[in-house]
C-alpha cells in the first residue's frame, strides 16, 4: 500500500468512524423498533450504496420473521440463510441481486435479519466493506441494548408513577368515602377505583343481607355480572358488617397484550379498598349512634329540668317551725320526690316519696304522683282516700316492677298535730321528747296492687323542740368504697344528737356525715331529706 | 357508575375533537388511539380529548393516551385534555402526562391554546 492509499484509507475510516458516532446517536433515537430499523436501513444504504437493504425482527427463535423494511419481495427466498445462532451470522453471496444475508441474535433472545440487496455501482463487496458491515451491526446490537434499556426505563417511571397513583387513589378514595352519606356511593365508588387501580376489565360488588337477599353493583354500569363471576382469571375479597356481607369481585386483568393474571399487589388493593368501605360503614353508623345518643341525652336533660322544677326551690315559711330539705338525684334524672304545699285551710302538706328505680320512667311516675296529689288536695279531702287514689293511679300508670314509696303528713302549725300516712315507705323519724319514734303505719306503697288497700292515718302532735325527719333509703344505703352502708343506726344517731341547730344547717352537717362515710364513691341512689322542727 | 366505552368525534378549527364516555381502559384506549390515527393520517396534528363523560382510566388507557401524545410530539402536534374529572387530572399529573400535553377546561377553551 503506497502513501496515497494508505491516506485514502485513513481517510475512509476516519469517514466510518463519524458516520458510527452520527448512527448511533440516530438509532439511540429510535422511538420503536420499527423506527430504529427504518434507520439502520438508511445508514446501510448510505455507507454502502445499496438501495436493497431487507430488514426483519424476530422475538425469539420460535417466531417467525417479521418484516421491518422489505424493498425487494424477492428477499423472502433468502429467509433459510437467516440462521437462528448465539452469535452474529453473515453469510455472503455472488448472486445478481442479493449479496449478503446477516442474522444478529440480541440479549434477550430476539434476533435481527438482513438480506442486503447488491451496491448500486455493481462493485463487490471489499474485505473492508465486511469489516465495516461487522462494526455497523455492532452499533445495530448497542442501539438495541440501548432501545431495551430506555423501553425498561420508561416502563419503571410508568410503574412507578402507577404505584404513586394507586397509593395516592387509595388516600383519595379512604377521604371521600367517609364524606359520603350514600351508602350506595361510597360502593360504587370502591368498586371502580379498584377496578381502574387493578387494571381490571371488570367488577361487581354482591352485598348480601341476612335474609339472602342479594343487590349487585357491576363496572362497567351495565358489566354482565354472570361473566364476572365466572372468569377463571379473577380476585374475590369480602368484608361483614352488621351481619351484611360486601364481596367485591374483579376480572381479567388487563395489558397491552392482552389479559394476564392478578398479581399479590392487586390482591391487597382490592383488599384494602374493601377494608376502607367497613371502616366507613363503621363509622357512619357510629356517627348515627352519636347523633341518636346525643338527642337522647338532650331529651333525658329536658326531662330532668322539668323533674327539677317538680322539687321545690325554695319552701314556704312556717311561722315557729323550721323547715328545710334536700334532692340530689344520682342520675339525670331522680326517682326521689319531696314537696310541702300550704292548703287552703292552712295547713300544710308535707310529702316525700321514692320511685323504685331511676330514670326516664321514675321520673315520670314522680310527676304522675305529684300532679295527682296537687288535684286531690284542692278541697276538702281525707288522707286515706287520697292514698287510695293514688295507688291506683300510680298502678295503672306503671309497669308493675314500678311502684312508689311515700310518707305524706298533714300539720296543722298552730296546734302542732301531724296526721301522717306512710305508704311502704321507710320509717320516718320522730323525735319525741328526746326518744326516737318511728313513723311506720299507712300501708303498702303506691301503684303495688291493683285493689282498694285501707290506708290508715295516724296522729302524732310535734311539741316545741320536736323535730322530724323525712329521709329515702339513698341516705341510709349510702356505699363507701368497701360497700358499707350508712345505716339506719348512723342516721338515727346523727338524727339524735344534732341538736339545737336550723333545719338548714342540719340538712348541711346531715350531707356532710354522709360525705365522711361515703368519701370518694361514686353516689349510687337519690339523696333526699327533708327536716320539720318546731321551735315555739 | 361508569358505562361501556363510546366515543365520537369532530374536526373543529382543523384539529379533532374526541368525546369519551365511559371507562378508559384497554377497550377504550384502543378505540380513541384508532381514532386519532385515522384523523392523524389526514394531516390533522392537534387533538382534543374531551373527558366529560370518562371518569375512570386505568393505567393501560393511560399507556394508549401516552402513545398518542409521544406521536404528537414527533410531528410537532398538540393533545389537549378538557373537562378533566379532578381524580383523573391527579393521576395524570402524577402520570406526567401535563409534561407533554395541555389540559384545558373547555374544548373552546383548548381550541385557543393551539
Amino acid at each position: 500500500m503506497n502513501v496515497v492509499e494508505y491516506n485514502n484509507l485513513i481517510d475512509k475510516l476516519s469517514l466510518q468512524v463519524k458516520s458510527f458516532q452520527e448512527g448511533f446517536s440516530l438509532l439511540s433515537n429510535a422511538a420503536t423498533l420499527k423506527e430504529l430499523g427504518t434507520d439502520f436501513c438508511r445508514i446501510l444504504q448510505g455507507n454502502f450504496f445499496i438501495r436493497d437493504v431487507n430488514i426483519f425482527f424476530k422475538k425469539n427463535a420460535t417466531h417467525e420473521w417479521e418484516c421491518i423494511i422489505v424493498h425487494n419481495e424477492k428477499c423472502m427466498e433468502y429467509l433459510p440463510y437467516l440462521k437462528a445462532t448465539h452469535e452474529a451470522h453473515i453469510e455472503y453471496f455472488n448472486d445478481t441481486e442479493f449479496c449478503v444475508t446477516a442474522t444478529l441474535p440480541l440479549t434477550d433472545g430476539a434476533m435481527w435479519g438482513l438480506v442486503i440487496g447488491n451496491k448500486i455501482d455493481k462493485s463487490e463487496i471489499t474485505e473492508i466493506d465486511k469489516i465495516t458491515l461487522q462494526m455497523f451491526l455492532q452499533l445495530l446490537d448497542n442501539a438495541y441494548q440501548s432501545f431495551i434499556n430506555q423501553k425498561k426505563e420508561k416502563q419503571l417511571i410508568f410503574s412507578l408513577n402507577h404505584r404513586v397513583v394507586q397509593l395516592n387513589s387509595l388516600i383519595d378514595t379512604g377521604i371521600e368515602i367517609s364524606k359520603l352519606h350514600k351508602t350506595s356511593s361510597l360502593l360504587e365508588l370502591s368498586l371502580e377505583r379498584a377496578a381502574a387501580l387493578t387494571n381490571a376489565s371488570r367488577g361487581v360488588l354482591r352485598i348480601i343481607a341476612d335474609d339472602g337477599i342479594a343487590t349487585e353493583i357491576g363496572f362497567p354500569g351495565n358489566s354482565d355480572i354472570l361473566h364476572v363471576l365466572s372468569s377463571e382469571q379473577r380476585i374475590d375479597t369480602g368484608v361483614e358488617f352488621k351481619h351484611v356481607k360486601y364481596l367485591y369481585s374483579l376480572s381479567e386483568k388487563e395489558s397491552r397484550n392482552g389479559i394476564i393474571d392478578f398479581d399479590q399487589t392487586d390482591e391487597i388493593l382490592l383488599q384494602a379498598f374493601a377494608r376502607q368501605v367497613l371502616a366507613a360503614l363503621e363509622n357512619e353508623h357510629l356517627h348515627t349512634e352519636a347523633i341518636d345518643k346525643e338527642r337522647m341525652h338532650q331529651e333525658i336533660e329536658m326531662a330532668a329540668t322539668i323533674q327539677r322544677k317538680i322539687i321545690p326551690q325554695q319552701l314556704p315559711q312556717i311561722e315557729d317551725y323550721d323547715l328545710a330539705g334536700i334532692n340530689i338525684p344520682s342520675l339525670e334524672i331522680g326517682g326521689d320526690y319531696y314537696d310541702v304545699t300550704k292548703l287552703k285551710d292552712g295547713r300544710y302538706l308535707l310529702i316525700i316519696a321514692d320511685v323504685a328505680g331511676k330514670g326516664v320512667a321514675s321520673g315520670l311516675l314522680v310527676n304522675t304522683l305529684n300532679a295527682s296529689l296537687n288535684a286531690y288536695v284542692e278541697n276538702d279531702f281525707q288522707l286515706t282516700e287520697v292514698a287510695e287514689r293514688l295507688n291506683k293511679i300510680i298502678f295503672n300508670a306503671s309497669t308493675p316492677e314500678k311502684y312508689i314509696t311515700g310518707f305524706i303528713a298533714l300539720l296543722e302549725p298552730e296546734s302542732g298535730i301531724i296526721e301522717y300516712l306512710n305508704a311502704g315507705h321507710n320509717p320516718i323519724f320522730y323525735a319525741d321528747n328526746g326518744k326516737l319514734v318511728k313513723l311506720d303505719k299507712g300501708g303498702l306503697a303506691f301503684g303495688m296492687l291493683d285493689f282498694s288497700f285501707p290506708y290508715e292515718s295516724t296522729r302524732i302532735q310535734l311539741k316545741p323542740g320536736e323535730k322530724i325527719l323525712f329521709y329515702t333509703d339513698g341516705i341510709t344505703e349510702a356505699m363507701n368504697h368497701d360497700d358499707e352502708e350508712y345505716t339506719d343506726q348512723r342516721l338515727e344517731y346523727f338524727f339524735l344528737s344534732e341538736n339545737s341547730v336550723s333545719a338548714e344547717t342540719f340538712i348541711e352537717n346531715l350531707l356532710a356525715d354522709i360525705k365522711a362515710h361515703t368519701k370518694n364513691t361514686p353516689q349510687s341512689d337519690d339523696i333526699t331529706a327533708l327536716y320539720l322542727s318546731r321551735n315555739k | 357508575m361508569s358505562s361501556e366505552f363510546t366515543l365520537e368525534s369532530e374536526i373543529k378549527n382543523n384539529c379533532v375533537v374526541i368525546i369519551t364516555t365511559g371507562y378508559i381502559n384497554n377497550v377504550g384506549g384502543q378505540k380513541i388511539v384508532d381514532e386519532f390515527y385515522k384523523h392523524h393520517s389526514n394531516g390533522i396534528n392537534n387533538v382534543i380529548l374531551n373527558l366529560a363523560k370518562s371518569n375512570v382510566v386505568n393505567s393501560i388507557g393511560i399507556s394508549f393516551l401516552i402513545e398518542i401524545i409521544e406521536k404528537l410530539n414527533n410531528t410537532n402536534g398538540t393533545l389537549i385534555f378538557t373537562n378533566l374529572d379532578p381524580s383523573i387530572e391527579k393521576t395524570f399529573t402524577i402520570m406526567g402526562l401535563f409534561q407533554f400535553a395541555k389540559k384545558a377546561d373547555t374544548p373552546d377553551e383548548a381550541v385557543k391554546l393551539f
